[in-house]
Order: C-alpha cells, then sequence, then structure tokens
C-alpha cells in the first residue's frame, strides 16, 4: 500500500540547463532568481527586518538589470499595509492570470495578509506569498515579530511550506508557482526563516519537490477525456430537453475557456448565465446571454433558471448566492450536467446527473466535436422566444425619475463610455451588486471582484495591481464609502507610482447593504451602520494624496457631463458620487428563499406574488 | 455511522496540522487519530476514525484528497453495532 517516494525530485523535459546552474548564490538571491525565471514583473511588499536579504537582493537586481528606458524590470511596489499588497496582488493576478506575487516580513506583516490569501483562496485565484520568518534557531521561541505562519495560513492557503532547511529553498519555491497555477488555483505561502536567506547554496537551476501524490492527482484529472459514450449521454439529454440553460462560473474564466463556451452556446443555441465570478466569461451583450443570476441576479436570468429542463454547471459550484435552498434551485431541471477541475466540488452542494471532472476547455471541446460530428441540431427556438419575452418584460431598472442621483444611473453613464472594456473592480456591498448588473462584460478578466469572501476593502488595491498587469488599460474601482475606508491608505499607493487609476466612491453615509437587510429583516433598525456622524471629506482625502481631477457630484443634471470628464482625465481621478442614501439592489432573492420567492422591488416588474411579506429573520446569512 | 480513514501522507512539517485543520474547518469530528511513520521515513500513515453521514464522508475524503501532502486516502465504514476492536500494529 506505501507508496515509493522519488528521492530525487523528477526532472522537468530535457531542456538546456539553466544559465546560473552550478553557482553559490544566497538564499535571498535564489528567491529573486525563481521570480524572474517564472515570469513575475512587479511584486508587492511591505519591508520589515526578517524579509531584509530578500528585498536587498530585489533592489540588487533591479539596480544591475535596468531597462533601456531606465526602468526597473521587478519593482517592488510599497502599500500602506501588507493587506493592500495581497490585495494588489491578487488583482494582478484577476486581471492577467498570472501569479500574483506579495513579499512581506514575520509575525504582523505575515498576519496582515491573511486576508488576502483566504480571499485568493476562495476566489481561486493563483498567488504567491513570500514571508519573512524569525531564524530557524529562534522559531518556536516567542521571538520578536515570530508568528506561527505556517499554521495560520495553513487553514487559509491551498499550500504553505515553511523552509527550515535552506538546501530545500529553491525546489519549494518552483514547486510553490506550480502548486499556485496548477489544477484549481490558489495561493501559495512559502515561509522563509531569515538565516535561510542568508545561507549561500548551490543553485540547481530545475529542481522541484516531490510531491508525488498531488502531480498524479493532477495529471490523472488534465488527462481524463469525456469519453463517446459520456458524450452520448449528454446530447441524448440535451436531444430531450427543450429549456437549456447553461450555469457558467469563475471555472470559465480560470479555466481560459471562454471562447470554448461561445462556441458551445452559439453551436447548439444554449442561453448562458454567469454567476458574479463567471461575469465576462460570457459576452453579457451577446443574445443568448442572460447577465448574472443568483441573489442579485437579473429576474430573467432567476426566472430562467426556474423554468429549465437541463442545466449545465461550468466551473461553478451551487454557492449559497446562487442556490440559497439547493432542493427548490432549478425545480424544473430534469437533468442537470456538471463539469469542474475540482471533484470535490461535484455533487457537493447538489446532485447531477451527468458530471465530468477535468479542465474545462478541453471537455467543451470535446462535447462540441461529438455534437458537431453527429450533427445536433437541437431546436430551442420556443425557449428563446420565451427568454426574449423575459428579458423585455422584467428588465433591470430603477427610479429614474428621482430627483437623487440613483447609483445605477452612475454605472449606466460610465457604461456608455466603456461598453464592457475598462477592467473593473469594486468593493463590497450594495455598489458591488449594482457594477455586476449594470455594467457589460464582454470579455475575461475585465471583473475583478471578491467573490466568495465578500472582503470590503478589495477594489483599491486590487484596481492597484491590475493596473500593473494592464498599464494600458483603463482600470476604475467602483467604491463605496464603507468599503474604501478600509483601505483608504491605498489612495496615497497610485499616486506615489503615478497610476491613471479611476476611482469613483458611490456615497450613500453607510453600509448600504447591511442597512438594506436591517430595513428588510430588522424593522429598520441600523445598527452600527449609519455614517452620518463621519466628518471625512473624501475629496478632501484624495487631493491630499496627490490625486489630479477630484469632484465631488452631487447633481443629478450633471451627470453626464461629469462622468465624460472624469473618465477623460489622462491621470489619477477621483471621484465622489452623493447616492440616494434608500437605493436598494434589487433583484433579490432573499436568505433561505428559493427564486421563487424573489422580491423584484419596486421598479423591476415580477412574474409572481413576492414573499416578502414572509420575509422572516433567518439564520441563512 | 463510524468511518475509518488510513491516509498516507508525506511526512512533512505541517502535514498532519493540514489534516486536522481541514477536518476541524469542515466541522467533521475527530473520534481517534493516530499517526506514524511507515518503513519508509518520508511516509506517515495516519489513521482516524470519524463519525457522520455517508455524504460527509465523501466529502471530507474528496476535500482531503486536495491536500498537497496526501499520497492516498482509503476508507472502512462500519455499519450499526459491527464496530470491533482494531488494533494497529507498527511493523518498522
Amino acid at each position: 500500500m506505501n507508496l515509493p517516494l522519488p528521492t530525487a525530485a523528477p526532472s522537468p523535459a530535457p531542456e538546456a540547463p539553466h544559465p546560473r546552474a552550478g553557482e553559490q548564490l544566497s538564499g535571498a538571491d535564489i528567491v529573486v532568481q525563481i521570480l524572474v525565471d517564472e515570469g513575475c514583473e512587479v511584486l508587492f511588499g511591505y519591508s520589515g527586518g526578517a524579509i531584509l536579504p530578500v528585498y536587498d537582493a530585489i533592489f540588487r537586481h533591479n539596480a544591475q538589470h535596468l531597462r533601456a528606458d531606465g526602468s526597473e524590470p521587478m519593482p517592488l511596489i510599497v502599500p500602506a499595509n501588507e493587506q493592500g499588497a495581497g490585495f494588489m496582488a491578487a488583482g494582478l493576478a484577476r486581471a492577467s492570470g498570472k501569479v500574483g506575487v506579495a513579499v512581506v516580513t514575520s509575525g504582523p506583516g505575515a498576519t496582515n495578509l491573511v486576508t488576502p490569501i483566504r480571499d485568493a483562496m476562495a476566489d481561486s485565484v493563483p498567488m504567491l506569498a513570500i514571508c519573512g520568518q524569525v531564524p530557524t534557531s529562534a522559531l518556536g521561541s516567542d521571538a520578536f515579530q515570530e508568528a506561527p505562519v505556517a499554521n495560520i495560513m495553513a487553514s487559509c492557503a491551498k499550500h504553505v511550506f515553511l523552509v527550515t532547511e535552506a538546501e530545500q529553498l529553491e525546489a519549494t519555491l518552483r514547486t510553490a508557482f506550480e502548486i499556485a497555477r496548477s489544477g484549481r488555483p490558489g495561493p501559495v505561502v512559502v515561509d522563509i526563516p531569515k538565516n535561510v536567506q542568508n545561507a549561500m547554496l548551490r543553485f540547481d537551476g530545475a529542481c522541484r519537490l516531490p510531491i508525488p501524490g498531488y502531480r498524479a492527482r493532477l495529471r490523472a484529472t488534465a488527462q481524463a477525456q469525456l469519453g463517446d459514450d459520456a458524450c452520448a449521454r449528454f446530447f441524448t439529454a440535451l436531444a430531450q430537453a427543450r429549456r437549456p440553460l447553461i450555469y457558467a462560473g469563475g471555472g470559465v474564466i480560470a479555466a481560459g475557456a471562454s471562447t470554448a463556451l461561445h462556441e458551445f452556446a452559439t453551436t447548439f443555441g444554449i442561453p448562458v448565465t454567469t454567476t458574479l465570478m463567471g461575469l465576462g466569461g460570457f459576452d453579457t451583450t451577446h443574445p443568448l446571454a442572460l447577465h448574472m443570476l443568483g441573489m442579485h441576479g437579473t429576474a430573467y436570468a432567476n426566472y430562467a433558471v426556474e423554468d429549465c429542463d437541463f442545466l449545465i454547471a461550468l466551473g461553478a459550484r451551487f454557492d449559497d448566492r446562487v442556490a440559497g435552498v439547493p432542493a427548490r434551485f432549478a425545480p424544473r431541471a430534469q437533468f442537470i450536467a456538471q463539469i469542474d477541475i475540482d471533484a470535490a466540488e461535484v455533487s457537493k452542494v447538489k446532485a447531477v446527473d451527468w458530471h465530468h471532472v477535468g479542465p474545462l476547455r478541453g471537455a467543451l471541446e470535446r462535447l462540441l466535436r461529438h455534437g458537431r460530428a453527429r450533427g445536433a441540431h437541437p431546436d430551442f427556438s420556443d425557449w428563446h422566444a420565451h427568454l426574449a419575452a423575459l428579458k423585455r418584460d422584467h428588465a433591470l431598472d430603477f427610479d429614474r425619475d428621482s430627483v437623487l442621483i440613483q447609483p445605477q444611473a452612475v454605472i449606466e453613464a460610465i457604461n456608455r463610455h466603456t461598453r464592457g472594456r475598462a477592467i473593473i473592480s469594486t468593493g463590497v456591498g450594495q455598489h458591488q451588486m449594482w457594477a455586476a448588473q449594470y455594467f457589460d462584460f464582454r470579455a475575461p478578466r475585465h471583473w475583478l471582484t471578491s467573490g466568495s469572501m465578500g472582503t470590503m476593502g478589495f477594489g483599491l488595491p486590487a484596481a492597484i495591481g491590475a493596473q500593473f498587469a494592464r498599464p494600458d488599460a483603463l482600470v476604475i474601482d467602483i467604491d463605496g464609502d464603507g468599503s474604501i475606508r478600509m483601505n483608504l491608505g491605498e489612495l496615497e499607493t497610485v499616486t506615489s507610482y503615478g497610476l491613471p487609476l479611476k476611482i469613483v466612491v458611490l456615497n450613500n453615509v453607510g453600509d448600504g447593504m447591511v442597512r438594506q437587510w436591517q430595513k428588510l429583516f430588522f424593522d429598520g433598525r441600523f445598527s452600527a451602520t449609519d455614517r452620518s456622524l463621519r466628518r471625512k471629506d473624501f475629496v478632501m482625502a484624495a487631493q491630499a494624496d496627490g490625486f489630479g481631477w477630484v469632484r465631488r457630484l452631487e447633481r443629478k443634471d450633471e451627470l453626464e457631463a461629469v462622468i465624460g470628464e472624469f473618465l477623460a482625465h489622462p491621470g489619477a481621478a477621483f471621484l465622489e458620487v452623493m447616492i440616494d442614501p434608500d437605493a436598494g439592489v434589487y433583484p433579490m432573492v432573499g436568505p433561505g428563499k428559493s427564486y421563487a420567492q424573489m422580491i423584484t422591488g419596486p421598479f423591476i416588474a415580477e412574474r409572481n406574488e413576492s414573499a416578502i411579506a414572509s420575509a422572516q429573520t433567518a439564520d441563512m446569512f | 455511522m463510524k468511518h475509518t480513514l488510513f491516509i498516507l501522507l508525506q511526512n512533512e512539517s505541517g502535514a498532519l496540522l493540514r489534516v486536522a485543520g481541514l477536518f476541524a474547518a469542515r466541522h467533521c469530528n475527530i473520534d481517534t487519530l493516530t499517526v506514524a511513520t511507515t518503513h519508509d521515513p518520508a511516509i506517515s500513515q495516519l489513521t482516524l476514525v470519524m463519525h457522520g453521514s455517508a455524504a460527509l464522508l465523501e466529502q471530507v475524503v474528496r476535500q482531503t484528497r486536495k491536500l498537497v501532502d496526501v499520497l492516498d486516502v482509503n476508507t472502512l465504514s462500519l455499519v450499526g453495532d459491527e464496530q470491533r476492536p482494531m488494533a494497529l500494529a507498527s511493523s518498522a
């Protein structure tokens, strides 16, 4: 039963040896060399005692390899707080698909990364966190700035390494990148004691750690092919379906499968709704697109879920913001199919009738070939007509006649300029949902949001990271007054590095989403969610941090002109919009409710009697 | 229902913590747990007894298989009162 453990690391494909193979390098220099080898072009981090050797090695590397234009090949971007560095790395990773790297010191430096690491785990974002640690001789002694990082992060990350043997450092770092980006991506933490950073070591150039269990499972999953029988069963079910629906999640984007999804959906005429994480995985302006489903999904997407008879879940996991009541989710679906890279997600929440565990792109291409070869040409025109009517009759809408500025109108005005081509990041709350609902998303990696963890304060640092990933792209942080406060120190980071970031704060003087729940479920007792006594002047704050264009918008009739001016500004711009504090996010499927009980609110036509009267304080959250 | 899990894992620092932590985080109580190195000092054998539904077992086993250090997971489920005393012997 015991598996033999390879004594030597598996050698990679035969290539020319690393140009520096055999050199004596310090641990810190090896860290930098691996970062270079893995294609890392920017680092995010805050210095401190236990990471000093690595910071020095980065400084020397940049000084010795200046580009022709005088820029550094691997700049180290310094945030106001390590949490900012973590979200910047995550923003870069989400916008580019590359592994985002944060480098921090021991103790508080590392613990400030806990939230971004957990956030990246929850949304399957590839990240590497390199943490300094006290010397191995001091480990466990309650030393200055010592924290049990491997213990703490073990519960949060995809994997954690504490490098106690200096000889293992090189193989560990290379393997950490491999783990972060392979399979279902996620964050990996490497904790490096200071003496390991200072150790003189022979650089190998190719070694990796033996992780035979992980690699064997990865290989099995990567090579899993959809057989003819499985394809045939899928198409037999599709042939019997009259109302099929694709429910696409963040896995479509992580797998680089959006083109395959487009081909698949358009070839067979299957409509697509995406999760919050899946936005951009399918062009929301396409006639087959139903935009987002779920707690704050479009009414027509949620009605489509109610009506569909065949549901195809692609890289989606039936989480509670989508399937609050799993038993009543897609209640008319005779057949549910699921494709995911993670076997643990199959039937975790809702039992499925057909599944495949493997890379999504290959699976969709395989199904496409099979269906085409057998001339599958289902006719779903009645279903398309039904959905077109739903989209017409239950379109998103809001109070267009109010004298107050409606947040949805702000998003619509920005969208008229950006047309689904800007990179949008958000904080968490009402503004996040309005942005998800009212923006068009035409391509993957244009929507950066903390989906599963729901971390307020994500938007600003994530936008900074995205701007480093895509220096020429228009990057806009749509934020709330509560969320932006959480990492407000990063305003200064924007101007320190001359980033042309655009920041919009939809200010409703409080925690709007929580207020919405308090209104619905706690008789309007606004416990700790009102900010009207706060004295913060966001305009002065942005000016103080050097923003070249700063404006507070309070009049509705100025909206269009101000948005145009804001987006046209070539440098960093900050726009605060005082919005209707009572604006709500609708539709809303209450916690513990089914889609049939969706509240569409005062401005969206509803199909059934709403269950708002019976809304009770639920244990659901 | 009682389930016994036989988990082979690489003898890395923190490997036991990761397995135990996963069970705690997934709200799955461990009744008993023993760990010992195998004849290969790089590999540990972890034997764990838990109780819960078959669905809980399946989910926690699938999650355990995602841990990087884990080499293999096998399970034995005993229905009703058929549980018998079990002896674990190490033949080093």
